[in-house]
């Protein structure tokens, strides 16, 4: 194939998913999709492999590659054009039951040329708890609708008996509707442009391009893990529920042009729906490894075809039906996302010319708390606070992380502004800032965390309720590289209004850092809660991973640091070994101390040991 | 105003990143250009260089033109220039207590991969916000609180404010203050007040308020906005109070109005405490320009394309009207003003060729070698292949005769190094790999304007593309027929379209008020809305000077589905004040309009509908050139035939021995039939096989599909 025709093809396959991407936000009205970016197209060539991903959620590539190979062994002989597929099992392909797969095959001149497959993270699926999340849910029939395959759309015509049973099950079914419609249109739009790409080069010239194209990404990718040092890469990811701690742990092993994930020795598989099914762990640690190790590769089946798991059945990684899944996206997905990061990472950081490369851990919890409730215009409101986007970023190897930067499963998720979430839920903000002291210390710092706090205003029922996954708050899940310290861990925190207390104890309405915050605070991390009346809800984020040893952090920037508010002083000195004089500027005499006494210490306690 | 002078000239400049373009209109007489280059920081300095060179061309003294000159327009990147090289003033953030960091975190990572290129994006880890206009401790949150109705649950601590305001200034040495608070724009009174107060403690400081500036919801991008005021605010100011002087000096009396990002020209006086008006004005008006060009040839729906040295724009008018862009973004900032939508890619003329180091799979920018060193050709030092290098190489251009002569192009130089950087580790021959970096370059702006049309329910079958720029009319011919366009105009102006458009702009100044209204509504409820905008606006353009038929009105309210976040501002067609029936016709332009915008079955009217934002915008009428028109004579063009060379044709794949003209010999009624190339002192015309190109009575280059 010659090499001007395939650049142009690539460059239009890339345009085919942009626009089905915006159509898919255009009818979707919802804040998840819009604000979060929680969504996902690409297109898959006739066999279901992936052949051109989108940025979206990066864990969904993958799996919506296999739910398109499980609708195309399920569906043999019964896919037609015009046809669109519907799977949300976590079993089958889909990493819970939440996050629906449409999957529509792609035909020209009557022939099956490729598939085109979105999802959204629905706006609710009929579980126990709305919007999804449930964290009372001890097996996955109490999580709502799944199905491991279903024809929604036959030749065209809608089915709807199958549409009308599904709305049925699900609270909102009107906004339910809107994204199934909305991924309908993404999908209709990626097949019309594929259909017209095949019609203008031809479906020979188009295959060729596309087989070029894995082709190429699978070269390069083995190129690239060539260039970079063969090894045993391990990291071991802890994270808190309730009284439960669970592991998970990875060893990353390099050889030559392949890479191996062995996740054997992780936790068993948790009684709490924060499991991982074989699909989820596969598409956890791909989506690090496109941003991390492909960045400039297209992300398809050629960067796949290196690659191998172990991921023993009945353990969190790899649970076995029927146990419950529904908060894996905020679960145990997580921890393999930072187990590679971390190895990955590591494997970069061993090798001259990558090391720039490399990152400590971004926004390792994810924690999730979703909304819902009567609003003040007297509408059922389900959603995500959308701070979960927020997130932040890990140190580098050249640079801090970025505040507030995101994560890197989502690379263009954002935040809402508070002014439209103050508009869609009935609750008004007390305060929403960076978190002074949460990022991991570091010769670069990791990215600050967000905190904020919440009271419910002009709820008609008095209030609403959310449901909170949180983890991370025993210890923190951002973990530092290169002797870098983890970021700051995550707090949530109930504050109740005590009528009985006495004066002075009732919560401060006005109170703008937890300082001024008053009345009784009880933790909260797992399960629903209520918003009501005087109720705050305070949440804290963690900070990004510290990068190298904050002792060898330049002392202007902790300067710096301190004068913008995101270390404190009392950090500067004791864990940076920086001490700052009355203009505030670095005293380097008794900086060049602490940091001989932090030395000194850190010796003694290793003799100790 | 007065416009009917027995001496009345209209000057306009257009200030842009290399060149300033003058334009001086006389009635009855030809269209006047001049340019020069334009001279950062002291932009003032290229526009009187670029009028002298027009008066040049008319055989007039500086002062003898400006002694004739009723109206002065101008357009100038002062602004966006300012936030690119970080020149603004020492600024300081006024803010919601507990929600200081707004600006700094900019939702997220939203402003980290904002305005980054898919590569970009995908790419996180090499990836940083840019550097805040005010850092962290140039901000201080003041107690007070306002909710989602505008009603005050905690009213501003002005003991706090006085304390705040010295601390910023006297201890920080701010000389302007951005004013956000939460909910200010449904209830101004705090931010007010906070200006009462910095009037007070800190005279001469430089004030911004959200509720002025973008009285829009949304605090992060209502509050980057004001803080892009507050930064530019006394550098435009400055700028625009030095050209009045320099041109008052010069013997100018008249009026000096100035183009905003939103096509519409305001006085200087106004437009100098918006700063963040002027942004990216010069695109705007090029779309204004090619509006005006298409009424005076009938046409009311057009693509306007632009490729100069860096980048390909392209804006889109249909009947008329144009889009505005949704979240818009300068350097890296967002900020929220209306602004026409101009889409673009790194693609020009300077573009860089390159292949990649691993697959060979080329491609076109989005690097560019700018102005120096430039193409290859250019023979000052460029070493990387370029798009115009590749022009070159498929004979678009004449060697001999480049920009009239100006500069002697080196094909050789170009050739070799092309051939040792691209076709030979490509595998093919020179003219072979150059002709297909050019079909690349045409198919990544195919798809840039599939993206401004097709993808927003356009059919550019539609539409008449406009063709300006050095670079695009020699592209034109193939991406024009790939998209299937009516026809192609390389319009007469093309080298000085932002110049042109500010001469064919109107005054116009917007209004808004942001309330949430469901539908339907009383027609006495909204029409109490508009009442007190619409007073503003008739005092403020009869203090400009325009008596009622000169003035015009325009109502568009916002619309969305209940529980969507998309809003369609939707034009009021009906009678105003608006009747029940105006409202209903309302709606039904709103369905209409959001299934053309989103797509087939995106309307979702389970929720009902509301109105969000309501907007007035109010025109002072300006006087249009009438440009004359030339009589049309023969088709015959022969005289203009210069000689043959080998050119690339699309049709055939390869380089063919075709015709060659020159502009300046053709007549108005001449017709060449491709493929053929025409030079102008400008650019270059490429016309492909099936096309047609007629020199119409403007002389404007029309080409045709055969």
């Amino acid at each position: 194939m010659d090499p001007i025709t395939f650049s142009i093809i690539r460059h239009r396959l890339y345009r085919v998913i942009d626009e089905a991407v915006i159509t898919l936000k255009h009818v979707s009205g919802s804040a998840i999709t819009n604000e979060g970016h929680d969504l996902m197209v690409s297109l898959y060539r006739a066999d279901g492999s992936l052949l051109m991903g989108g940025v979206g959620f990066l864990h969904h590539l993958t799996s919506a590659a296999e739910a398109c190979k499980s609708i195309i062994r399920r569906f043999e002989g019964r896919v037609n054009e015009g046809d669109v597929f519907l799977t949300n099992c976590p079993y089958t392909a889909a990493l819970h039951t939440s996050d629906v797969y449409l999957v529509a095959p792609i035909h020209y001149d009557g022939k099956l040329v490729a598939w085109s497959a979105c999802f959204v993270h629905v706006y609710d699926i009929g579980a126990m708890v709305p919007g999804g999340f449930s964290p009372d849910s001890r097996d996955i029939f109490t999580e709502g609708f799944s199905s491991p395959g279903l024809k929604l759309v036959d030749q065209g015509e809608m089915n709807h008996d199958i549409m009308d049973t599904i709305l049925n099950m699900v609270r909102a079914p009107e906004m339910v509707a809107l994204d199934l419609s909305s991924m309908i249109a993404a999908n209709n739009v990626a097949r019309e442009r594929t259909a017209a790409l095949v019609h203008k080069y031809g479906p020979e010239a188009v295959d060729q391009a596309c087989q070029m194209l894995v082709d190429q990404s699978e070269e390069s990718f083995r190129e690239r893990l060539q260039e970079l040092p063969d090894g045993r890469w391990e990291s071991r990811q802890y994270f808190d529920i309730e009284e439960e701690t669970y592991c998970v742990l990875l060893a990353m092993t390099k050889k030559d042009d392949t890479l191996h994930f062995d996740f054997t020795g992780s936790s068993e598989q948790s009684k709490y729906g924060i499991n991982c099914a074989y699909w989820a762990t596969w598409g956890g640690f791909f989506a690090p490894l496109f941003p991390l190790l492909c960045y400039d590769i297209t992300w398809n089946d050629g960067v796949l075809r290196p690659i191998s798991m172990t991921a023993p059945e009945g353990t969190i990684v790899n649970c076995t039906r029927p146990a419950p899944i529904s908060l894996a996206t905020v679960g145990a997905i997580q921890s393999v996302n930072n187990a590679a990061c971390t190895c990955i990472s590591k494997m970069l950081s061993a090798s001259e010319k990558y090391a720039k490369e490399a990152t400590a851990i971004w926004h390792g919890s994810h924690f999730a708390i979703f909304m819902f409730g009567q609003n003040q215009k007297g509408q059922e409101a389900i959603g995500i606070m959308t701070e979960t986007f927020g997130g932040a970023g890990g140190g580098r190897s050249f640079a801090d992380g970025v505040d507030v930067g995101g994560e890197i499963p989502n690379p263009i998720g954002r935040m809402a502004n508070v002014e439209t979430t103050e508009n869609h839920f009935p609750v008004r903000y007390l305060f929403r800032r960076a978190t002074g002291d949460s990022g991991g210390p570091g010769e670069y710092r990791g990215g600050t965390g967000l905190e904020y706090a919440i009271q419910q205003h002009d709820a008609p029922d008095g209030g609403i309720h959310y449901v909170i996954s949180g983890k991370g708050t025993k210890f923190s899940m951002s973990e530092g590289l290169g002797g870098g310290y983890p970021g700051a861990p995550c707090n949530y925190r109930w504050i109740h209004n005590n009528e009985a207390a006495a004066a002075g104890k009732n919560v401060n309405p006005f109170a703008i850092s937890t300082d001024q915050m008053t009345g009784e605070q009880q933790s909260v991390s797992w399960g629903v809660y209520p918003l009501m009346d005087q109720d705050v809800l305070y949440v804290r984020s963690d900070g990004g991973g510290g990068y190298g040893d904050p002792l060898a952090r330049a002392p202007d920037k902790l300067a710096r640091d301190v004068r913008q508010g995101n270390v404190s002083e009392g950090v500067a000195r004791n864990v940076y070994g920086v001490v700052l004089d009355a203009a505030g500027e670095a005293d380097v005499a008794a900086s060049e101390a602490a940091r001989a006494a932090i030395r000194a210490t850190r010796l003694n306690q290793e003799a100790a040991e | 105003m007065e416009h009917t002078k027995s001496k009345n000239y209209v000057v306009a400049t257009d200030v842009g990143g290399t060149c300033t373009d003058a334009i001086v209109f006389a009635p009855g007489e030809p269209l006047y250009l001049g340019k020069a280059l334009s001279t950062p920081p002291n932009f003032a300095e290229g526009v009187m260089n670029s009028i002298r060179s027009a008066a040049d061309t008319m055989g007039l003294s500086f002062a003898e033109l400006f002694a004739r000159t009723s109206l002065f327009v101008h357009g100038s990147t002062v602004v966006d220039n300012t936030l690119l090289t970080r020149d603004g003033a020492r600024t300081g953030l006024l803010t919601t207590e507990g929600f200081e960091d707004t600006l700094l975190i900019t939702r997220g990572a939203y402003g980290r991969w904002g305005g980054l290129s898919e590569d970009g994006i995908k790419h996180p880890v090499a990836t940083d916000r840019a550097a805040p206009l005010v850092p962290g401790d140039r901000i201080q949150g003041l107690p007070e609180r306002v909710d989602y109705k505008g009603t005050v649950l905690r009213a501003l601590d002005v003991e706090a404010t006085e304390k705040a305001v010295r601390q910023l200034v006297e201890d920080k040495g701010v000389k302007a203050l951005a004013v956000c608070f939460l909910w200010s724009f449904y209830n101004p009174s705090h931010e007010q007040a906070v200006r009462d107060v910095i009037e007070r403690v800190a005279p001469g400081t430089y004030v911004s308020l959200s509720s002025d500036i973008a009285p829009v919801p949304g605090e992060y991008e209502r509050t980057s906005t004001t803080v892009i005021n507050a930064y530019a605010g006394n550098i435009a100011a400055d700028y625009l109070n030095n050209l009045q002087e320099l041109i008052t000096a010069e013997g100018y009396s008249g009026p000096l109005l100035v183009m905003q990002g939103y096509g519409g020209l305001l006085p200087a006086k106004e437009a100098a405490s918006r700063a963040v008006g002027l942004i990216e004005c010069g695109p705007a008006a090029g779309v204004i320009g090619s509006r005006y060009l298409g009424q005076m040839m009938d046409d009311t729906d057009v693509i306007a394309a632009d490729m100069g040295g860096t980048t390909f724009k392209v804006g889109v008018i249909q009947g008329g009207e144009f889009d505005y862009a949704r979240e818009p973004m300068v350097d890296r900032f967002h900020y929220v003003a209306p602004k026409i939508e101009v889409i673009s890619i790194g693609s020009g003329g300077g573009s860089i060729v390159s292949l990649d180091p691993r697959t060979k799979v080329p491609s076109v920018g989005p690097r560019s070698a700018g102005a120096r060193p430039g193409p290859i050709c250019y023979g000052q030092g460029g070493e990387e292949p370029t798009l115009t290098d590749v022009m070159i190489l498929v004979g678009y251009m004449n060697p001999e005769n480049f920009l009239g002569g100006s500069i002697t192009l080196d094909i050789e130089r170009a050739r070799s190094i092309f051939k040792e950087k691209i076709a030979d580790p490509l595998g093919l021959g020179v003219e072979e790999a150059a002709i297909g970096i050019f079909r690349i370059a045409a198919a990544q702006i195919t798809d840039l304007i599939h993206e401004i049309t097709v993808e927003r329910g356009l059919d550019p079958r539609d539409f008449v593309l406009h063709a300006f720029g050095g670079s695009c009319p020699l592209v034109c011919g193939i991406f024009g027929a790939e998209l299937n366009v009516k026809r192609i105009v390389i319009p007469y102006t093309a080298s000085v379209n932002c110049a042109f458009g500010l001469v064919s702009a109107d005054i116009v100044h917007e209004y808004s008020v942001t309330k949430t209204l469901p539908v339907p509504s009383s027609a006495e409820e909204i029409n109490a809305i508009y009442q007190p905008m619409l007073a503003a606006a008739k005092a403020q353009l009869a203090d400009e000077g325009f008596n009622k038929s000169g003035t015009a009105f325009e109502w568009s309210i916002d619309l969305r589905y209940g529980r969507q976040v998309h809003e369609v501002t939707t034009p009021v067609r009906g009678e105003t004040p608006v009747s029940d029936a105006s409202l209903t016709a309302l709606v039904d332009d709103f369905e209409a309009l959001y299934e053309r915008k989103f797509g087939k079955g995106s309307a979702y009217r389970a929720a009902g509908i509301e109105m969000t934002m309501f907007r007035l915008t109010a025109r002072g009428l300006m006087k249009r050139p009438e440009i004359e028109k030339l009589a049309l004579g023969g088709k015959d063009a022969s005289a203009a035939k210069t000689g043959r060379r080998r050119i690339f044709v699309e049709a055939a794949g390869e380089l063919v021995e075709s015709d060659i003209y020159d502009f300046e010999l053709l007549t108005p009624g001449n017709e060449i039939i491709g493929p053929a190339v025409i030079h102008t002192p400008i650019t270059t015309i490429v016309l492909q096989d099936k096309q047609t190109g007629l020199l119409d009575e403007f002389r404007n280059m029309v080409i045709h599909f055969t």
